[in-house]
């Protein structure tokens, strides 16, 4: 008998109690659909905890500050810096050559007056204040350690773009759910220059601004998000002063920090270690993403193991299932046997009857899970829209779903394997019974 | 499949001749026994048989004289545990577990009681399934079924599944299924047990003709009278011994 028979004569048989085999198939389906929807969320949940311990930006990510390192704090997420240190090219260049290290994005900050002329509080127009504006990369918004919360991110190279943090929102008593009211108005800031003798005679270079989004970031402190153009733009011109941007708090360094990525998070220590080497202060939650992806490991592995509980579950249930359909059909198997069939003729009828079983089921499943994994999903997400918070994306990755039908495909086989034996080794003189 | 060469057996004509007769089955001091909760149960001791290849034969006894169980040696769904038993010139007791499967694919076809089709085909696959097995090929075993259901006067009801067919019908069915693979030796385990009395003298018709158009060797097995006395010859079970 050809497997193609097999198939054909199992796939009749399958209708022969359609109740038994709907509950089967939908014992398998239920497991499949629990596995599936526990790993799909459990992923989502670790990568979500871990983005957000990365503020968005890779969990390779590494802050070097224009400082030397402390021997002291090296091994610290956090650690104090050393003494000041200019990070430019030179130290770009030797970063970026580091084996461990995947990209370099250089950071540039400038202290600026801020006045928001549509910006209110209580009512009351705000007073202009002195705030810090981050200049990073915006051609590489993947690598920047930035969680949008509305709007978008100021586009690569703008002068008219910039994104206000958080800590803006709660400048002007926004609440962080209503932060998308705040896109599209105007923020104007100024670059301070000294040019007589010290704070008393500041010339302002002003600049109108469209605020175009709301971030949490991590990229240096600062309320403003900008292109590193316009940082720097506003660095040149403080440090063009008479006092060399001294009095304004503009710092020598070129660069105001780098935003290092590693080659993996397994290589956030060795790259740590080698900036340590060339001689600057550098910070990651290197120690708190391990920690927490390893706790999430165990909650991922127990998520996993009760899902494949219940999927060997209903393998057990298709080895009832199977078991009862050789004891009702033992007449029948005596008349294949009489007709000639062998042993494994019949035990790869009901083999390929279990691996049907399990591979609908698993199908099913696994469709299901996906969906209830999109469902919670999206009650997450209204609740976090309620608390102000950045959504969550679900995607059931390909290897869940390859592996829920694979899984309980396999288990499915492997609980008919008595049945078939079974099956397989009654004698063919059941078909008279004599 | 190990198998012997022309077995044959001395057939007396009168005082003047002697001819060879190929034997379809010879069976030589055949014992079986079934162990119950008393003891031991002897159903068939020092049996012998012959039957000429091409004979109908009507096996006979009252209930549990061991009729099934000797139809159940000479098909190889049992194993003789005494004797010796050559079917179509295959020592039985040489063959295991595929070779027996292939023995009863190739050379015997079986018909029961209790018919034996599967509820989930239809009439032309239930014959199908016996050339299914054989690993003939989907086109002729298909040609082989329906020119069977035309054979015994069933081509109409090819797609009917067996609920749908009365039980000469059905015992129809089963007979051409018997047929599907070209056994040389078909055996009916009361094929006309269940049936009315005009069903079980078509089906009796039937495997009455079984020899001189299929050329088959034919036994049933059997408490009918009417069938038994169709047959060539009779043979009676007793005490195990066959008379």
């Amino acid at each position: 008998m050809t497997w193609r028979d097999a198939l054909s004569l199992a796939r009749r048989n399958s209708s022969r109690r359609p109740g038994r085999v709907a509950l089967t198939v939908l014992s398998v389906a239920l497991a499949t659909a629990l596995l599936t929807a526990l790993v799909t969320i459990a992923q989502t949940a670790q990568t979500r905890v871990l983005d957000q311990l990365a503020k968005g930006g890779p969990v390779s990510g590494i802050n070097v500050s224009p400082a030397r390192p402390d021997p002291e704090q090296v091994d610290q997420d956090k650690p104090t810096a050393g003494e000041a240190r200019d990070l430019d090219a030179d130290a770009v260049e030797q970063i970026a050559a580091l084996p461990q290290v995947a990209q370099v994005l250089p950071v540039v900050t400038a202290r600026v007056f801020v006045a928001s002329p549509s910006a209110t509080v209580s009512g009351r127009p705000i007073r202009p204040f002195v705030e810090r504006m981050v200049g990073i990369d915006m051609g590489r918004p993947g690598l920047l350690p930035i969680t949008l919360l509305a709007g978008r991110l100021p586009q690569d190279g703008s002068l008219v773009d910039v994104a206000v943090t958080e800590a803006w929102l709660k400048r002007l008593g926004v609440a962080r759910a209503d932060a998308a009211q705040l896109v599209g108005t105007e923020v104007r800031l100024a670059a301070g220059r000294v040019i007589g003798r010290g704070r008393d005679d500041i010339h302002g270079r002003w600049t109108r601004l469209t605020i175009v989004g709301v971030v949490a970031q991590g990229a240096g402190a600062g309320q403003l998000v900008v292109p590193i153009e316009q940082a720097e733009l506003a660095q040149a011109w403080t440090v063009s002063g008479t006092d060399g941007g001294e009095e304004l708090g503009a710092s020598t360094s070129p660069y105001s920090g780098l935003l290092v990525v590693a080659e993996g998070i397994e290589n956030v220590g060795p790259a740590r270690d080698a900036i340590t080497a060339i001689g600057y202060s550098s910070s990651a939650p290197e120690n708190l993403i391990a920690s927490v992806d390893n706790y999430l490991g165990v909650v991922e592995i127990v998520l996993t193991a009760v899902g494949l509980i219940a999927l060997v579950v209903a393998a057990l249930g298709i080895t009832n299932a199977l078991l009862a359909s050789v004891r009702e059909r033992r007449r029948e198997i005596g008349v294949l046997k009489a007709l000639g069939a062998r042993d494994r003729d019949v035990l790869r009828l009901f083999l390929i009857e279990a691996f049907v079983l399990g591979l609908v089921g698993g199908a099913l499943g696994t469709l299901t899970g996906a969906a209830i994994a999109r469902v919670v999903g999206a009650v997450v997400n209204g609740y976090l829209a309620d608390q102000g918070l950045a959504g969550v994306r679900l995607t059931v990755s390909p290897l869940v779903i390859f592996g829920g039908i694979a899984g309980a495909t396999i288990l499915a086989v492997l609980g008919g394997i008595a049945p078939a034996w079974r099956a397989a080794r009654l004698p063919a003189v059941e078909a008279v019974g004599a | 499949m190990k198998r012997r060469g022309d077995p044959r057996a001395s057939a007396v004509c009168g005082n003047i001749c002697r001819v060879s007769v190929a034997l379809a089955i010879d069976a030589r001091g055949l014992g079986h026994q079934y162990a119950t909760p008393s003891g031991e149960l002897t159903v068939l001791d020092e049996l012998t048989l012959a039957v000429a290849e091409g004979e109908h034969v009507a096996v006979m006894g009252r209930s549990g004289s061991g009729k099934s169980t000797l139809l159940a040696l000479l098909g190889g769904l049992a194993r003789p545990q005494r004797g010796w038993l050559t079917v179509q010139g295959h020592d039985l007791a040489e063959l295991s577990g595929d070779d027996l499967a292939a023995f009863r694919r190739e050379e015997i076809g079986f018909v029961f009681q209790h018919f034996g089709l599967l509820d989930t085909l239809t009439a032309a696959e239930n014959i199908e399934l016996a050339g299914t097995l054989a690993g003939t090929s989907p086109a002729a075993r298909r040609t082989r079924a329906v020119e069977l259901l035309d054979a015994v006067g069933l081509a109409s009801r090819a797609r009917h599944r067996p609920h749908q067919l009365s039980g000469g019908e059905r015992q129809r069915v089963a007979i051409a299924r018997a047929l599907a693979n070209r056994p040389r030796l078909v055996l009916a385990d009361e094929p006309t047990g269940n049936l009315d009395e005009e069903a079980a003298s078509v089906v009796a018709d039937l495997l009455d003709d079984l020899p001189a158009v299929h050329g088959v060797t034919v036994v049933v097995v059997t408490h009918d009278r009417l069938l038994a006395e169709r047959a060539q010859r009779r043979v009676h079970l007793d005490g195990g011994h066959a008379r």
